[in-house]
């Protein structure tokens, strides 16, 4: 085992590049796109502030269920010419990226308007009531008091991608998924599939301690 | 005729009405309701639960839209703004609610400074009002601490001080001290008073607790099924005899499902035969 971790030490480097390439990727489109998405579809539903635009309300809803209905590696493939277009190629982190960064917007954006969910209403409506316009709302009091559970989603979207960002790997994407798969899987080294796995669990290990105590750190409640 | 200042109700509501189904179904609301809110008075709804209380508090800054009728604060047809021009005269409309509505997030000081900072005030002006705001409730040495290090009756100080801070002509309150018990009631009443006093700031306060609207009130409007059905000048602290209030209070001993028990009765009033009611009902 130790043979093979100082063997493939190179690979095991490059390819834990690349996964961290991919999740930088996805998970800033995700918190930018995502984010204002899911804010958008939390202050045009019912009730809130921008309730007169519940046809984008209704729509963005329907877009965001349609995406998420998808497997990952379906998603992968049908969207294939598209990211070829973007990214020039299909194969490689770079294009793996392009679906990653689509499936992270929508499962960001619905996690965003959850957590916005949760803030007590009396609290927009007094910002309301000192006449706050929504612009003013998001930044005063939605990132302000739901800034916990923000923190919290973006750690769920990073572990969830860790794990959507190896998937990527069947396709070629690189990646320490693609790693267990070229090694572990198709030439039977169960020895690299353990170093792989280990490497992933570390990795969700720290995303997930350092995400609770970030959260910890901003709730003042 | 041209108005002078002073003679502009700080509150107008024309004709107003709401109507929305309640959970179970039935209608609810502000049937056509009229009320006027001279400059500097404090004015009492009080009503049992369902009665529109709260509802035609809401009308006067718009959180509810009514059907129909007009909506004037100091002057200002509210109900003919733009968006933006709603939300310029809500600055100068403060609002208290019974679960204080702080950001637990923010520190009291940033409390307080948020709705002027909202409204786009300048920096040394906002400090100079939080320290201002902060003072006058008591509780400048709690600047920098968290809402959810306070009690119940500093939560509401704060959202008092954050409520003056931008200079209100009108304070709304809703329910405020009915997450509270007596003797801080009683205190935050004389803040509210003192506000009023000092700043000459109109304040228009929903309760179901008589004493609350006993001790603080000038006037005071009871509402019924969605109209007010009663308008009472309370400024001694009397209850007129024969009244629809005085009715309630001898037949219920207080008006509302959850009224808390009565402070320390003033002993000039305890005479007056429906307080003997009132207090009855407590003992």
């Amino acid at each position: 085992m130790l043979e093979t971790l100082i063997e493939l030490a190179p690979e095991i480097l490059k390819a834990t590049g690349e996964t961290l390439l991919m999740l930088a990727i996805c998970l800033s489109a995700a918190v930018v796109i995502g984010g204002a998405l899911g804010l958008l579809v939390f202050l045009t539903s019912r009730g809130q502030s921008l309730e007169r635009f519940r046809a984008f309300n209704l729509i963005a809803n329907g877009v965001i269920n349609v995406v998420r209905s998808f497997p990952f590696i379906i998603l992968l493939v049908a969207i294939s010419p598209f990211t070829r277009v973007i990214a020039g190629t299909s194969i490689g982190p770079l294009a793996a990226s392009v679906p990653l960064s689509i499936a992270a917007i929508f499962y960001f954006a619905r996690l965003i308007e959850q957590t916005l969910r949760d803030l007590p209403r009396g609290v927009i409506e007094a910002a309301e009531a000192m006449g706050a316009s929504p612009l003013q709302i998001i930044r005063h009091v939605l990132l302000v008091e739901a800034r916990s559970g923000l923190v919290l989603a973006v750690t769920v979207l990073a572990v969830s991608f860790l794990s959507y960002s190896a998937v990527a790997g069947v396709v070629g994407g690189g990646g320490i998924g693609d790693l267990a798969i070229r090694y572990g899987y198709y030439r039977f080294q169960t020895d690299v599939m353990v170093i792989t796995i280990v490497l992933l669990i570390i990795l969700v290990q720290s995303v997930q301690f350092f995400g609770q105590w970030a959260a910890r750190r901003v709730d003042k409640r | 005729m041209p108005k002078t200042p002073s003679s502009t109700p700080a509150i107008e509501l024309r004709a107003v009405s709401r109507r929305f189904a309640d959970p179970g179904g039935r209608t609810v609301g502000v049937h056509p309701t009229s009320l006027s809110v001279p400059q500097g008075e404090i004015h009492g709804i009080i009503g049992f639960s369902g009665a529109g209380k709260s509802t035609l508090l809401r009308l006067v800054n718009l959180l509810e839209r009514p059907d129909a009728g007009e909506v004037i604060v100091h002057g200002n047809t509210l109900t003919r703004l733009s968006a933006a021009g709603l939300r310029q005269a809500r600055h100068r409309i403060g609002m208290i609610f019974q679960h204080f509505n702080l950001l637990h997030n923010q520190t009291v000081a940033d409390n307080v400074a948020l709705p002027m900072r909202i409204a786009g005030a300048d920096p040394a002006r906002i400090r100079e009002r939080v320290q201002v705001c902060l003072d006058f409730v008591g509780l400048a040495e709690k600047a920098d601490v968290y809402p959810g290090r306070l009690s119940g009756g500093q939560k509401q100080r704060v959202a008092i001080a954050r409520a003056l801070a931008p200079e209100p002509h009108v304070l709304l309150a809703d329910e405020p001290t009915s997450a509270l018990d007596p003797r801080t009631t009683l205190d935050l009443l004389g803040v509210l008073a003192d506000a009023n006093r000092r700043f000459g700031v109109t304040i228009l306060l929903v309760s179901h607790e008589m004493e609350v609207i006993r001790r603080l009130c000038h006037r005071v409007s009871v509402m019924e099924g969605g109209r007010i059905v009663e308008q009472l000048d309370i400024a001694d602290g009397r209850i007129p005899e024969g009244s629809q209030l005085a009715s309630w209070l001898s037949d219920f001993g207080a008006v509302g499902p959850a009224a808390s028990p009565s402070p320390t009765t003033r002993p000039d009033e305890a005479a007056a035969p429906h307080h003997f009611a009132l207090e009855a009902a407590h003992a």
